[in-house]
C-alpha cells in the first residue's frame, strides 16, 4: 500500500512548508510587534499606534481608499458587465483585452502615467490649460481613487460578467409574467443572483487597494496608507522601526481578515444553480441609448488600459538623459539592453523558479486537499486563506523579521524573493487543483481501475491529463502575478536581486520615464505572453485571470 | 459449485446499514438484476463485487476464489457507469482499447478485438473521433464496449440507462440483452425501473433497505410477489380497505378474511362489467378516465375503496365521463393476501 504512505508524506510536507513559510514569519510578525526594544513584553507598540495621529491618519486612509477602491470599482464594473452581458457591443472583444491590460498591468505604472497625462506638468492637463480650462492636478485622494477604480473595474465587470451571463432568462421572464417592473425585476431577480460575484469581485478591489503600495506612494503626495507607513516605517534611514512596521503590519492583516470574513459572511447563503436552458439574449439598442452605452464601455475600458498605452508610446520616445525630446527612437530599450540586462533575467528567473515550485507543490497538495477529506486537509484549506489576505508589504516584513537572524538567514538572497512569491501564489494554484479535480466524475478512475489500471496508475494516466491544461494555465497566470511582484520584492530586494517592477518604481522616483516605460513595456509583452498562451489552454477565460 | 456468490453481505456506513446480511448466487451466463428504490442498497452490493466498497462482513467469491482478497484492478471485472464514464480525452478507438493495454494485447490483436467490439455496438465508423461531443446513447455504447472488450468474467451495470431518454433507454436495453446472450456472459445489472428489470433479466433480485425481498425470474416477481412491497413496487397494486364492504367481497368469493391480512389486487386483473370477466361485481362510480390508446386507465369508487381499472383496447364507444356508474368484475384468483409483516399467504377459506 504505497498510496496512503505517499499521501501521508504530501501531508506532514505540507504542514512543513506551512510552517516554516507562513507560520513562522506571520508568527515573528506578531511576536515583534508585541516585544520592545529591550526585548520585554509590552503593548507600547499598539499604544502608539493608536496614539499617535500620524498612523490613526493613516489607518483612517486605508478605509476610505478601500472604499473608495471598492465603490469606484463596483460601479465601474457593474457598468460594463451590465452594457456587455445584455447589449450588443461593436467590438465586445476589444473591450475585454482592454479590461485584460488594465489587470496585468502593474498598478503604479497606472499612477505615473495618470501623472503623465494629468500631473503638475501633465500632457491633458496642459492642452486644457491651452484652450482656457484649468483643473486641479490629480495627485492626492481624488488621484489615488480613479486609479483604483480604473485598476480594480477588472475585478468586478469578469465576474458579474460571468454571473450575469448565468442567470436564466426564464427567471427574468417569469419576473415580468408576474407584474414586475424591469426595475423591480433587476432589484429583486437579477441583483441577489449575482450579488455573490458582485461582492466577490468587491471584494478583491477592497483587499488590492488596501495593499497596494505603489499608487499612495507615487500619487499620493502625503496622503499616507498603512502600507506606505509599514515601508516608511521599515525602511527610514534612520532610525529603522522594525516593530512599528510589524505592529502596522498586523492591523493592517486585521483589517484584511475582517473584510474577507465580511463577505464570506454576507454571501454565505447565496450560491445557486440555476439551470441554463435560457440563454440571456443581448438587445440590440437604437438611437442615443445605443450610443450612450458605447460612450460608457469605450470610457471605462480605455480609461483603464490608458496607462498600458501611455507606456507602450512613451517607451518608444526619444530621449535626451531622462528628458523627453520630440519623435521616436529605441534609446529606452537600448539602455535596458546595455544596462538593466541582469534586472530583466533577474525577473524571469525568480518568476519562472516559483512558478515551477508552485505547478508542483499546488498540485500535489490540491489533489490532497480534494481527494483525501479529513480534518488535516480541512483545516489546511483554512490555511491556505492566510497568504490570500497578506498584503505583499507585510510578507516581505514579516520574511525579513523571520529570516534576518537566527537558523535560517535567507535576506539578501534570491531565495528569499522566490519563496515569498511561492507563498502568496500557491492558495490559488492548490485551489484551482482542488477545484478541477473535484469537477472530474470518481467513476472515470474507477473505470481505468476495472479495466486493469492500478488505483496510481488510473489517477496517472485519467486524471492528470484531464487537469494538466488548467494546471499549465494557471502555472501561466501565477507567472503574470509574480512577475509584476513589487510590494514584497521592495522589501526584500537588495542589489543583486533587483527585480523589474522594483526598478522601473526606482526609476519612476528617478523621473527616469522613458526607460521605466520601456521596461514596462517589455514586462506587458512578457505578460501578455503568458496569457495567450494560458488562454490557449484553457480556452479564453477571462475570469482565470482573478 | 455456482460461478458467482455473495454470502451475507453486511455493510455499514456508521448506524446505518447499506447492506443487512445479504446472500445471492449468480450462474455462468445469467443476466441478474439488482432492482429496487435509492438507498435500497443495489448499488452498494454491485460497488463492493466491483471492489470500490469492501464489505463490513461477509464472503463474495467467483469461480471459487475468494474476491475480496483481490485489489480491485485485479479483479478482472468489466463495468459499465451510470455516468457513461468515457474518457473524454481519448479517442473512441483509444477509450475501447485501454482495457487491452495492461493486458499485454499484441498492437495487431487490439486493432481487430476494439473494431469487433465497436461493431457489436454499431460505433464502428466513429473510432477516431473524440467522444466529447457524442450523444449520451453513444457514449454508453462506448461504455459498454469498452467492459466486453477485456473478455471479463463478470459485467457489471449501474444503472446505464438512467440518463437517456426513453426511446433511447428501450432500444439500447434490447442491443445489451442481445450483446450479453451473444457474449454468454455473467451480468449484474443495477436499476430502480421495474419495466426495464421485467424486460432484460433472466432472474431479479428484489431489494428494500438493505435487504432482499424476493429473488426470481420477471415472471415469478411480477405474477407471483412474495412479499406486500415487492408487489407495491413492481407493477401497480390496490389496496382494499378493510371494513364490512370488503369481508363481504371475501365472503361471496369464498375466501377467508383471517386476521391482520390485508388484499390486494392488480389492475390489469379486474375488468369493468361486459368485456366478458367473471368474478364478483361491484357497483362504483367513475372518478377518472384516463385514455392512453391502446388501453385506457379507470379510477373507480367502490364500497372497498378507490380501484384502479386497466382496460385493454377500449374502444371510442366505451369512453366514461367522471360521474357515471359503472360496475367492477374482481375475480376470485386475482386477489392476494399479505399477513402483519407484508409476507404474502395463502388464505383460503
Amino acid at each position: 500500500m504505497a498510496r496512503p504512505n505517499f499521501w501521508t508524506l504530501v501531508s506532514i510536507f505540507t504542514w512543513a512548508l506551512l510552517i516554516l513559510l507562513l507560520f513562522i514569519p506571520v508568527g515573528s510578525v506578531l511576536f515583534s510587534s508585541l516585544y520592545d526594544r529591550a526585548g520585554n513584553f509590552s503593548l507600547a507598540n499598539y499604544a502608539t499606534f493608536f496614539s499617535e495621529p500620524r498612523f490613526f491618519t493613516a489607518f483612517v486612509n486605508t478605509l476610505v481608499v478601500g472604499a473608495g477602491g471598492l465603490f469606484g470599482a463596483l460601479l465601474l464594473g457593474s457598468i460594463m458587465a451590465f452594457c456587455i452581458s445584455r447589449f450588443h457591443i461593436a467590438g465586445g472583444r476589444v473591450v475585454s483585452l482592454l479590461a485584460i491590460l488594465a489587470l496585468v498591468s502593474p498598478p503604479f505604472i497606472g499612477a505615473y502615467s495618470w501623472i503623465v497625462l494629468f500631473g503638475a506638468g501633465g500632457l491633458v492637463r496642459g492642452m486644457l490649460r491651452d484652450v482656457g480650462v484649468t483643473m486641479p492636478p490629480i495627485y492626492g485622494l481624488s488621484g489615488i481613487l480613479i486609479v483604483f477604480s480604473l485598476k480594480f473595474y477588472p475585478y468586478v465587470y469578469l465576474l458579474v460578467l460571468g454571473a450575469l451571463a448565468n442567470v436564466n432568462r426564464s427567471l427574468e421572464e417569469a419576473a415580468e409574467g408576474l407584474g414586475l417592473t424591469p426595475l423591480q425585476r433587476t432589484l429583486q431577480i437579477s441583483f441577489p443572483l449575482v450579488f455573490p460575484a458582485l461582492s466577490a469581485g468587491g471584494l478583491l478591489a477592497l483587499i488590492h487597494a488596501i495593499a497596494d503600495f505603489g499608487t499612495p506612494r507615487l500619487l499620493g503626495r502625503g496622503y499616507s496608507t498603512l502600507a506606505t507607513e509599514a515601508y516608511a516605517a521599515y525602511s527610514a534611514e534612520v532610525g529603522s522601526n522594525m516593530s512599528m512596521g510589524t505592529t502596522i503590519s498586523v492591523i493592517l492583516i486585521a483589517v484584511s481578515m475582517i473584510f474577507v470574513l465580511l463577505q464570506r459572511y454576507m454571501s454565505r447563503r447565496n450560491v445557486y444553480h440555476g439551470n441554463l436552458i435560457n440563454k440571456p439574449v443581448k438587445i440590440r439598442l437604437r438611437g442615443w441609448r445605443n450610443v450612450l452605452a458605447h460612450v460608457a464601455v469605450y470610457t471605462i475600458s480605455l480609461c483603464g488600459a490608458m496607462p498600458v498605452i501611455v507606456s507602450v508610446i512613451y517607451s518608444f520616445r526619444r530621449t535626451s538623459g531622462p528628458v523627453f525630446q520630440d519623435g521616436f527612437a529605441l534609446q529606452s530599450y537600448e539602455r535596458i539592453i546595455f544596462n538593466l540586462g541582469d534586472v530583466v533575467r533577474n525577473s524571469l528567473t525568480f518568476s519562472a523558479t516559483s512558478v515551477l515550485l508552485i505547478v508542483v507543490v499546488g498540485t500535489l497538495i490540491g489533489t490532497l486537499v480534494a481527494r483525501r477529506t479529513t480534518i488535516s486537509t480541512s483545516l489546511l484549506d483554512g490555511a491556505f486563506m492566510i497568504p490570500y489576505v497578506m498584503p505583499g508589504i507585510v510578507i516581505g516584513i514579516a520574511y525579513i523579521a523571520a529570516f534576518n537572524t537566527g537558523p535560517i538567514v535567507l535576506t539578501g538572497t534570491a531565495s528569499i524573493i522566490v519563496l515569498s512569491i511561492f507563498i502568496r501564489r500557491l492558495p490559488y494554484t492548490v485551489r484551482t487543483t482542488a477545484s478541477a479535480l473535484r469537477q472530474i466524475s470518481p467513476s472515470m478512475e474507477e473505470a481505468a481501475v476495472s479495466l486493469g489500471y492500478s488505483p496510481f496508475r488510473a489517477f496517472l494516466r485519467i486524471t492528470v491529463p484531464l487537469i494538466v491544461p488548467g494546471i499549465i494555465a494557471g502555472g501561466m497566470l501565477s507567472f503574470v502575478t509574480a512577475i509584476n511582484e513589487l510590494s514584497s520584492s521592495l522589501v526584500l530586494y537588495v542589489g543583486s536581486t533587483m527585480t523589474m517592477p522594483v526598478r522601473i518604481y526606482l526609476l519612476i522616483l528617478d523621473g527616469d520615464f522613458g526607460v521605466a516605460a520601456a521596461l514596462a513595456t517589455i514586462l506587458l509583452a512578457i505578460s501578455g505572453l503568458a496569457v495567450y498562451i494560458a488562454f490557449r489552454f484553457i480556452g479564453r477565460n477571462e475570469q482565470a485571470l482573478l | 459449485m455456482s460461478y458467482l456468490t455473495v454470502q451475507n453481505a453486511i455493510k455499514r456506513f456508521g448506524n446505518f446499514a447499506a447492506l443487512n446480511d445479504v446472500s445471492i448466487v449468480v450462474e455462468k451466463g445469467e443476466f441478474f438484476t439488482l432492482l429496487g428504490p435509492s438507498g435500497c442498497g443495489k448499488t452498494t452490493l454491485l460497488r463492493s463485487i466491483a471492489g470500490f466498497t469492501d464489505l463490513t462482513s461477509g464472503t463474495i467469491t467467483l469461480d471459487n476464489t475468494n474476491l475480496r482478497a483481490v485489489p480491485p484492478h485485479r479483479r478482472d471485472i468489466g463495468m459499465v457507469f451510470q455516468d457513461y464514464a468515457i474518457f473524454p480525452h481519448l479517442s473512441v478507438f483509444d477509450n475501447v482499447a485501454f482495457g487491452l493495454k495492461p493486458r499485454k494485447v499484441p498492437a495487431a490483436e487490439i486493432k481487430t478485438r476494439v473494431m469487433q467490439a465497436l461493431a457489436a455496438v454499431r460505433l464502428e465508423s466513429m473510432a477516431e473521433r473524440l467522444p466529447a461531443a457524442m450523444s449520451g446513447g453513444q457514449q454508453q455504447r462506448i461504455g459498454l464496449a469498452r467492459a466486453m472488450v477485456i473478455n471479463p468474467r463478470l459485467l457489471l451495470m449501474d444503472e446505464p440507462l438512467s440518463n437517456l431518454d426513453a426511446k433511447l433507454r428501450i432500444e439500447l436495453r434490447e442491443e445489451i440483452r442481445d450483446i450479453q446472450k451473444q457474449v454468454d456472459i455473467a451480468t449484474i445489472y443495477v436499476t430502480h425501473d421495474q419495466e426495464e428489470a421485467l424486460a432484460i433479466s433472466d432472474r431479479i433480485c428484489v431489494m428494500s433497505a438493505g435487504r432482499i425481498e424476493q429473488i426470481g425470474t420477471p415472471q415469478e416477481i411480477y405474477g407471483d410477489p412474495q412479499t406486500r412491497f415487492v408487489a407495491g413496487f413492481v407493477g401497480t397494486l390496490n389496496a382494499l380497505e378493510a371494513g364490512s364492504a370488503t369481508e363481504g367481497l371475501l365472503t361471496r368469493l369464498g375466501l377467508s378474511s383471517g386476521a391482520g391480512l390485508t388484499w390486494a389486487v392488480r389492475p390489469e386483473n379486474i375488468g369493468l362489467a361486459g368485456t366478458g370477466m367473471t368474478g364478483e361485481q361491484l357497483a362504483g362510480t367513475v372518478k377518472k378516465f384516463t385514455y392512453l390508446g391502446r388501453e385506457a386507465h379507470l379510477e373507480v369508487e367502490t364500497p372497498v375503496g378507490s380501484l384502479v381499472v386497466h382496460v385493454a383496447n377500449p374502444s371510442r364507444s366505451e369512453i366514461l365521463a367522471p360521474g357515471a356508474a359503472t360496475t367492477v368484475v374482481v375475480p376470485r384468483e386475482s386477489l392476494m393476501a399479505f399477513d402483519a409483516e407484508g409476507q404474502r399467504t395463502e388464505a383460503e377459506a
